[in-house]
């Protein structure tokens, strides 16, 4: 059963994940693969806060959610001032740089050995260590996480996103700030991202550079690809449908370094075959 | 002296970079692609060479064999994945990630077949050093310095004095009226990306020479290179391959200052200052 | 009369280009002025000088006597002038109701902020601009196509829909682009009509057009420009019968 719950726990902060992503890419359409680079922040600053202060698990992940609001900020604000392709490169480069922090700046986050023993989570006098106690805080967070997804979609402020995709001169022209539009959605990505890290970090007492490098940044394009972009929906069922794969893949007996590199193929197919065929995901709409 | 050792280096990674940053350019200039798929081309571009060079195949005939592989590699992504897109309306954003797929493919079928350790690429006559002016070159460095600078002479020969290459600087400049002109721009992207992935292949059998082979590689190597596309100015040749290896020698020379691991933070640096100071890059046409 | 929107010296270059030289005219409150000219004149350039997506080089705009020099796009639109697109850029995948929606202005629910914590708010502020938005869309004659995407339009309801789109951003002077181009017949009228009901209702504007039957019909005063310089500014009989001017719009075309 335990492995059951953690399966759900894992998927449900990958959801909280996804809907960072489907906000930059699916709906304001940013290319963007340094999200995952932010959910570590998230995670690595939690884990920081728990285990060497005094501070509090809620502080601490609201701690996490601020910061990666600022940075996801600084991080989107040169898709305001450059061309899309500019901001390919920006993106890339962020996400090696953050990669290459988390490996190397051994004194914060443990370098390539990463942070063991990270403290679960304490809410209200409650430990929650078993993976069935978590699930409640995950689906918390998850569920907090699309209502507020949902709530933004239906307000003028969801429309505002869509048309800016479309076509950001004419939004202009309509006497609307595509620049705090913008800024306030890269914000809320950035909460979203954040939180999941945290929720990450506690959840599985371990952190290191593989869980927030690019491949990871690959593997959320793949889900909010497959469930379908700018819906609800489509990321929520995604993160279940890719953390599925690897399961799946554990049935067929392939040795452990042929076995990582065959997930990530086959998220790369993933990524080609929906693009060309079904560029709307499961439960999308057409990116 | 050790600068002066750094600054050889830099120079001779850079003529490395410079063919990846050209050969891009190429491609991006000419489809308007952001083929980042070509990181994957690169990787194997290492990895056909070294297994010709397994089974025995001279090294000049090893390398011809990669390279013909990736040219033929890249009419394939052009043909089977960029051209469908293209033609099915695909937005901007679909065709990054669809070439972000296939640059995960690339490299996970190599590391999937080769494992992601690194493979040293041990040849006889590659650490031989030449003492050059005081300073001492592997052949290595040598070969990559003969060959970069005559891939940056062969390809502004192409674009400028072949047919081939001017119909692809028309079509670069405005698709539009190179198809009504009977140009057949579509025609000329598969060779122009076919051309570009030949010759990314140099540079992807020259670098491991030195480093060994690696499956993702080609990540860091193509934003280094993009960047030095950028910062040149897109669409001018000669301002990607100069910009490459002036990166190249600052991430060498930055090495006195701190250590490898952030030279990711210098190359990202230059890309800061530019798209502040100069977006539009140093040679803008 | 005093100047309503005033256009001093106005010059802007593309490289050797010169687009627009020492470009000067006025428009007069609650009057339609009809920009015209030989293609290449720069008259879509002039828009864009005008509502902030171009730096001149030289020259000054101003609007009811306040300097717009230095706005963005979106500060000139807060001052009260708004204009459309010669190709439309509406929002395709939105329907015709949502982009008269995306127009308005200060709406509740814009910020994430106000879409999450007061979202019954922003809830009730929807329902009351939905129906204003159906209004706009009655005023164009739309009110029918409200729920439809607008990719499913005419060419002529879209036309009609980028002035809905204009009309909610509740601006006074409107410049609208070619807003009868490619049009003919029943929904060349319709337009037009919709123009002269935007006057009584007391808008300003300034349109570009191509058509001297629709510039004959329904401009009260007409700007001649050519090569970006302004040659003649008048009614639009003076300016469609003068020979000399004729000779540029019709012979001058190369």
């Amino acid at each position: 059963m335990d492995f059951f719950y953690s399966y759900i726990a894992l998927a449900e902060i990958y959801v909280l994940l996804g809907l960072s992503t489907n906000l930059l890419v699916g709906i304001v359409g940013i290319f963007s693969v340094s999200q995952a680079a932010i959910f570590g922040v998230g995670a690595y600053v939690v884990a920081y806060l728990l285990m060497n202060t005094a501070v509090p698990f809620l502080p601490a992940l609201l701690a996490a959610a601020a910061l990666c609001v600022a940075l996801n900020i600084l991080v989107t604000l040169p898709s305001l001032r450059v061309s899309g392709d500019y901001f390919v490169v920006t993106s890339f480069g962020i996400q090696l740089l953050a990669t290459a922090i988390f490996t190397n700046w051994t004194a914060g986050t443990g370098g390539a050995a990463g942070l063991p023993g990270v403290p679960a989570p304490l809410i209200f006098g409650q430990e929650l260590i078993e993976p069935g106690a978590f699930l409640g805080l995950a689906t918390a967070g998850m569920a907090l996480g699309c209502l507020g997804f949902w709530l933004i979609m239906r307000a003028p402020f969801g429309r505002l996103l869509r048309a800016i995709r479309e076509d950001e001169l004419a939004v202009a022209a309509l006497g609307k700030s595509v620049l705090r539009a913008k800024v306030s959605a890269a914000a809320l990505a950035g909460a979203f991202a954040g939180t999941a890290g945290g929720l990450y970090a506690t959840f599985l007492s371990f952190i290191d550079p593989s869980s927030f490098d690019l491949d990871a940044s690959i593997l959320l394009l793949a889900m909010v690809v497959v469930g379908g972009a700018r819906t609800l929906a489509g990321s929520i069922i995604g993160p279940f449908v890719l953390l599925a794969l690897p399961q799946a893949l554990a049935l067929i007996d392939l040795p452990t370094s042929v076995a990582a590199a065959a997930r990530q193929l086959i998220y790369g197919v993933l990524l080609i075959v929906f693009m060309l065929f079904r560029p709307q995901g499961l439960l999308g709409e057409k990116l | 002296m050790l600068w002066l050792h750094l600054l050889v280096n830099g120079l001779v990674s850079g003529c490395a970079l410079g063919m990846v940053a050209v050969s891009f350019s190429l491609i991006f200039a000419t489809t308007k692609i952001f083929h980042v798929a070509h990181a994957g081309v690169y990787s194997m571009g290492g990895y056909l060479t070294w297994s010709a060079l397994r089974h025995g195949a001279p090294e000049p005939l090893a390398l011809l064999i990669g390279i013909v592989a990736c040219g033929l590699l890249g009419a394939l992504i052009q043909k089977l994945l960029y051209e469908r897109l293209a033609r099915s309306g695909a937005t901007h954003l679909v065709v990054l990630i669809a070439s972000l797929g296939a640059s995960a493919v690339l490299q996970n079928i190599i590391a999937g077949v080769y494992t992601s350790n690194v493979l040293r690429f041990a040849l006889p006559w590659a650490d031989r050093t030449v003492p050059i002016g005081g300073v001492l070159l592997s052949m290595t460095q040598i070969v990559t310095v003969g060959i970069g600078l005559a891939t940056y002479a062969g390809v502004m020969w192409f674009a400028h004095r072949t047919g081939l290459g001017k119909r692809m600087r028309a079509v670069a400049s405005n698709p539009f009226l190179a198809e009504i002109t009977r140009l057949n721009p579509r025609d000329v992207h598969v060779v122009v990306v076919a051309l570009g992935s030949a010759i990314v292949c140099l540079p992807g059998a020259l670098v491991p020479l030195d480093l060994g082979l690696q499956p993702f590689g080609g990540v860091p190597m193509l934003l280094t290179a993009t960047i030095a596309m950028i910062a040149g100015g897109v669409g001018s040749i000669s301002g990607a391959f100069v910009l490459a290896v002036a990166i190249a020698v600052l991430q060498n020379l930055s090495l006195l200052v701190m250590p490898g691991e952030w030279s990711i933070g210098v190359t990202f640096f230059v890309f800061v200052i530019f798209m502040l100071f100069r977006p539009r890059g140093l040679f803008a046409t | 009369m005093s100047a309503y929107l005033r256009v001093v010296g106005v010059s802007k270059s593309f490289g050797g280009l010169r687009a627009l030289n020492d470009c000067s005219f006025t428009t007069t409150k609650g009057l339609i002025t009809c920009l015209v000219g030989p293609n290449g004149a720069g008259k879509t350039t002039i828009f864009n000088a005008i509502t902030g997506f171009l730096v001149p080089d030289e020259g000054h705009v101003a609007f009811q006597g306040t300097s717009l020099d230095g706005f963005s796009p979106q500060q000139v639109v807060a001052t009260g002038i708004a204009r459309s697109f010669q190709n439309l850029r509406l929002f395709t995948d939105l329907t015709a109701r949502d982009n008269v929606l995306v127009a308005m202005p200060g709406q509740a629910g814009e910020t994430p902020l106000g879409a999450i914590f007061r979202p019954l708010h922003a809830a009730r502020a929807t329902a009351q601009r939905r129906a204003a938005a159906r209004e706009v869309l009655a005023h164009v004659g739309l009110a029918d196509g409200a729920d439809t995407m607008v990719r499913n339009l005419s060419y002529g309801e879209q036309k009609l829909l980028s002035i809905a789109r204009l009309l909610a951003t509740g601006a006074e002077l409107l410049l609208l682009d070619e807003p009868t181009s490619g049009l003919s017949g029943a929904a060349l009228d319709r337009v037009m009509e919709v123009l002269r009901g935007l006057q009584t209702d007391g808008k300003t504007l300034l349109v570009v057009e191509h058509n001297t039957r629709v510039v004959q019909q329904i401009a009260d005063e007409v700007v001649f420009l050519h090569q970006g310089h302004v040659l003649a500014q008048g009614s639009p009989q003076e300016i469609i019968t003068d020979p000399a001017l004729a000779e540029i719009y019709f012979g001058g075309v190369i």
